[in-house]
């Protein structure tokens, strides 16, 4: 009797979460490979990939979700393979992992687009680059430059925080800016600390920050969450107004980095290209036109956004 | 049973180890500009009652289940649930009331899901005779689903203009609110497990629970109301880890249930359920802040840190039972 109700919930279950589908003439499949939708910046970027597909009635897209797992976006591969898609568009969550799987995308004759991170052997049709490390030096020296404008001289105390050691935004973020702080002796990173790209942690660690140094002049925060949480922190102690903070990720949206520059909060934020346009836009043409031979790579430009471009900015980049 | 004493040798031991991190935290505080100890200062040391406040919150809750020998792995993603349903509900489902209109809504939306998720948490241990820290895994995926769920894996910003919501983060994120809130909980609770036949209840059943089944003791109705319980306290701490972030997230709180699992088990509480205390949890709560602060305001890289803290975990639990033993407590299991 119970494994009868267990049996009829599961049938329920799966009659409740599978879509019924009317293909009728040429369809193309486009599948999307993410390597963890519980991310802003990711979350953000399925949505303009569903708004850029639903506008093409004959593209059907198929968004997978790997959670952060190398095994699983590999599994999740293997399986889209098996059902050849006309586009094969992949977000790897690490380099190493998934260079073979790819490989195997590529041998089965599905092209496939490299999205946003490279991976450790050119097994895709072309490669959708976002610079970290430009965007490291962009802001790096768009401090530089306010400290230079604020004591005539390029002088002055910094405050990093860094999100999770070991991934490649944040290496290049921090190693990036860290090649223009060096070229100033009078530049100082007075204190570092990690705060895993969260709002939450950008406070905490701000609030022992302020105890422990009496002067800072800048906030340099790896993702915007952390640099609004640092600017929290400060408010608290009422010394908001005596730093600038910057941020990178440049989101739309109510949520998004852009609309904290427009509310006065942070100097800057660097836009982190959402890549999934650019990767549709030329997908697009390879799908519709055989002869259409891609570049191996193209290398997509950071946007800085200050109060004077935000609201261009925010209206682009909010769905 | 053992006796619900509110102050024993297990406190002792958890009081001298606090005394120890003080005393670290005091010898290697680096000092400010006019030649003080910057631990020492009071803004530092309201810093330390406010951010250890959420975790304290919880570890509240979690001390009353794992006196019933259980285990609540959920606590993290219903923090989580709480902040994305508070931020929501202030910043798109807030009905056309007042401002306190929409800020009373908004916490009590949040704490009756988490009380929901602790209540069905409860449930299903007790009905289904599935083991805590099966059910409580469960929940803990599930309710981190939901949270994504409900906010479309996007982060819930509120309180940066003038409206309900930044009244709501403006209070929520004082000092004297959250540390309030936090010693509200604590004394209500210790107070609740002290003096309180639902507290008795509670260890006999952690203690022995075949002996409370044929004690007649209502072993099912407790372990729902402890869990219940335990899901409105991570739904408080929620709030407040809303309210000061301003900020609905639903990936917040990511192993918070270990950080609390950790301050009760320092504060001497055995997780084979029975014996342990809440001034033992609220101990074992600022061993693991100050060492934190200490840690922090010396600008500790955080992998040191990490490894740091793991010895004091173990050092701590270890202290404890070896001066149980020598009192001839029980505990040693």
């Amino acid at each position: 009797m119970r494994l009868y109700w267990i049996c009829a919930a599961l049938a329920g279950l799966l009659i409740g979460c599978s879509k019924s589908s009317a293909p009728a003439g040429k369809t193309y499949f486009v599948a999307f490979s993410q390597c963890n939708n519980a991310e802003p910046y990711r979350s953000a970027q399925n949505e303009l990939l569903t708004r850029i597909c639903s506008g093409k009635p004959d593209v059907k897209l198929t968004i997978t979700d790997a959670q952060q797992d190398n095994s699983k976006q590999i599994a999740q591969i293997e399986t889209l393979i098996l059902q050849k898609p006309d586009l094969l568009i992949v977000a790897p969550n690490e380099r190493a992992p998934l260079t073979a799987v790819m490989g195997k995308a590529m041998a089965a004759g599905i092209p496939t687009i490299c999205l946003e991170r490279d991976i450790a052997e050119p097994n895709y049709t072309t490669y959708i680059a976002c610079d970290n490390r430009a965007i490291g030096k962009r802001a790096g020296q768009f401090i530089v430059d306010n400290l230079a404008a604020k004591y005539g001289q390029p002088k002055g105390k910094i405050v990093e925080l860094r999100g999770l050691l070991g991934v490649e935004g944040e290496i290049n973020r921090y190693g990036g800016a860290h090649e223009v702080f060096q070229q100033y002796p009078d530049i100082k990173v007075v204190h570092e600390a990690v705060a895993d790209w969260l709002q939450a942690k950008g406070r905490e660690r701000m609030l022992e920050i302020l105890r422990a140094q009496p002067e800072i002049d800048a906030v340099y925060g790896h993702n915007d969450p952390m640099a609004v949480g640092a600017y929290l922190a400060a408010q608290d102690l009422g010394r908001e107004k005596s730093m600038f903070f910057v941020g990178v990720d440049g989101l739309g949206g109510p949520a998004g980095g852009i609309k904290k520059v427009m509310d006065g909060i942070l100097a800057a934020t660097f836009y982190y290209p959402l890549a999934v346009d650019k990767a549709m836009e030329i997908g697009d043409r390879m799908l519709r036109d055989p002869s259409f031979k891609p570049e191996k790579k193209y290398m997509l430009a950071t946007e800085i956004i200050t109060p004077e471009n935000a609201k261009q900015m925010y209206d682009k980049l909010t769905f | 049973m053992p006796r619900p004493s509110r102050f024993n040798f297990v406190n002792l031991q958890s009081g001298l180890g606090l005394a120890i991190i003080v005393l670290l935290a005091v010898l290697t505080s680096p000092r400010s500009g006019s030649g003080d100890r910057i631990f020492l200062e009071v803004g530092n040391l309201t810093d330390i009652l406010r951010q250890v406040s959420e975790i304290g919150i919880m570890a509240v809750g979690m001390t009353l289940v794992i006196l019933t020998a259980g285990i609540d792995l959920s606590v993290g993603s219903t923090l989580a649930m709480a902040t994305s349903i508070a931020g929501l509900t202030l910043a798109t489902w807030a009905p056309a009331t007042g401002t306190a209109g929409k800020i009373l809504f908004a916490v009590a939306c949040a704490l009756a899901a988490s009380a929901l998720a602790g209540a069905v948490n409860g449930f299903v241990i007790a009905n289904l005779r599935i083991q805590p820290f099966i059910v409580t895994l469960a929940s803990m995926i599930g309710i981190r689903g939901l949270a994504r769920r409900l906010t479309n894996n996007t982060n819930i910003d509120f309180g940066f203009g003038s409206d309900a919501g930044s009244v709501f983060a403006r209070i929520g994120s004082q000092k004297s609110t959250v540390v309030a809130a936090f010693a509200i909980v604590f004394i209500a609770f210790s107070v609740l497990l002290s003096r309180t036949v639902f507290g008795r209840r509670v260890r006999a059943i952690g203690d022995n629970e075949t002996a409370a089944v044929y004690a007649g003791l209502p072993i099912k109705r407790t372990k729902i109301y402890v869990y219940t319980w335990c899901g409105i306290l991570a739904g408080l701490a929620g709030v407040l880890h809303a309210a000061q972030n301003h900020q609905g997230n639903p990936n917040a709180g990511i192993s918070y249930e270990l950080d609390a699992i950790a301050a009760v088990v320092i504060g001497g509480t055995s997780l084979a359920g029975g014996k342990g205390s809440m001034a033992g949890t609220l101990m074992g709560t600022l061993i693991m802040g100050i060492l934190t602060n200490m840690l922090r305001l010396n600008n500790v890289d955080s992998n040191t840190e990490m490894m740091l803290k793991a010895v004091i975990i173990i050092a701590a639990v270890w202290i404890q039972q070896f001066d149980t033993r020598r009192f001839g407590k029980r505990g040693l299991r």
